[in-house]
């Protein structure tokens, strides 16, 4: 349990404290320090209480664990531990080139100015399938919209080992089609091997991040 | 434990309920590590804090002045 829950957990009891105090007499309140008590005990510290709330969960539910919690994305976090650098969401997770802890967030999210708001909506949504329809196998499972680039070049745009890599310039097209988003990096030829979690049964797992 | 008598401090007190168990809703969200627990906290939890609120700014507003 991170510091900030605990701090929120012992504030909301702080506050159900003193709301108990404010039922049993309430009476106070005709006093003008009864007054000023049941406007923070019933209004400033509710607001305070539910932001944090709000706050804490929204950066819960970037966490990996998350993500993982639903049975239907198991394969998804199996794929992150195969042991075999050309999967490129494990080399990802593994290296730390992403953080661990937010891996399926870092890749997932829009690096736009809505781009966390739509991950939520759309979270939403993987809630709604998950619960009140039949969610496809996790094989079946595909992105809204073709990978952009943008989400890779977040991190590797300007990075040596991506401007200077042998193949990146093997034709002087290549670079410029990526940056614009003409040529996918998971295009096949490329980095195409990502998650695929039909080829689990198949494939040796890395258990060094346990 | 019963409601005060007088109007005024039972909207209070009620208002405090209210509170109380929205706050409570939120802090099992918040030990609950569940993918559901963001939205039971939003949907049950915000909605009785929300609800604890408007009753505490109702009771303000309709407050008995010293004529009645």
């Amino acid at each position: 349990m991170t510091l900030p829950v605990s701090f929120l957990l012992l504030l909301i009891l702080f506050s159900v404290a003193l709301i108990a105090v404010l039922f049993v007499r309430p009476g106070v309140t005709v006093t003008r320090g009864g007054k000023i008590m049941a406007f923070l005990v019933l209004f400033f510290l509710p607001i305070l209480c539910a932001t944090m709330g709000i706050s804490s969960e929204l950066e819960r539910s970037k966490s990996t664990a998350f993500c993982l919690s639903c049975h239907i994305m198991e394969p998804y976090g199996k794929s992150l531990r195969i042991d075999d650098p050309s999967y490129l969401a494990a080399a990802h997770y593994q290296n730390h080139r992403v953080p661990a802890e937010e891996a399926c967030y870092t890749c997932h999210t829009n690096y736009t100015m809505f781009g966390t708001a739509k991950a939520k909506l759309r979270g939403l949504r993987h809630v709604y399938v998950y619960y009140f329809t039949t969610p496809p196998p996790p094989e079946k499972i595909k992105l809204y919209e073709p990978y952009n680039n943008r989400e890779c070049l977040h991190c590797h745009e300007g990075a040596r080992s991506f401007e200077q890599g042998a193949v990146h310039n093997s034709d002087p097209g290549l670079l410029p089609a990526v940056k614009a988003n003409k040529k996918s990096c998971i295009s096949s030829g490329c980095h195409e091997v990502v998650h695929n979690v039909g080829t689990l049964a198949n494939v040796k797992l890395w258990n060094g991040g346990s | 434990m019963t409601l005060s008598v007088n109007p005024a401090e039972r909207r209070l007190q009620v208002s405090g309920v209210l509170i109380i168990l929205g706050l409570l809703v939120e802090a099992l969200c918040l030990a609950w590590r569940g993918p559901l627990a963001f939205l039971v906290f939003l949907g049950v939890g915000g909605l009785l804090l929300f609800a604890g609120i408007i009753l505490f700014l109702i009771s303000l507003v309709y407050h008995p002045g010293p004529e009645s």
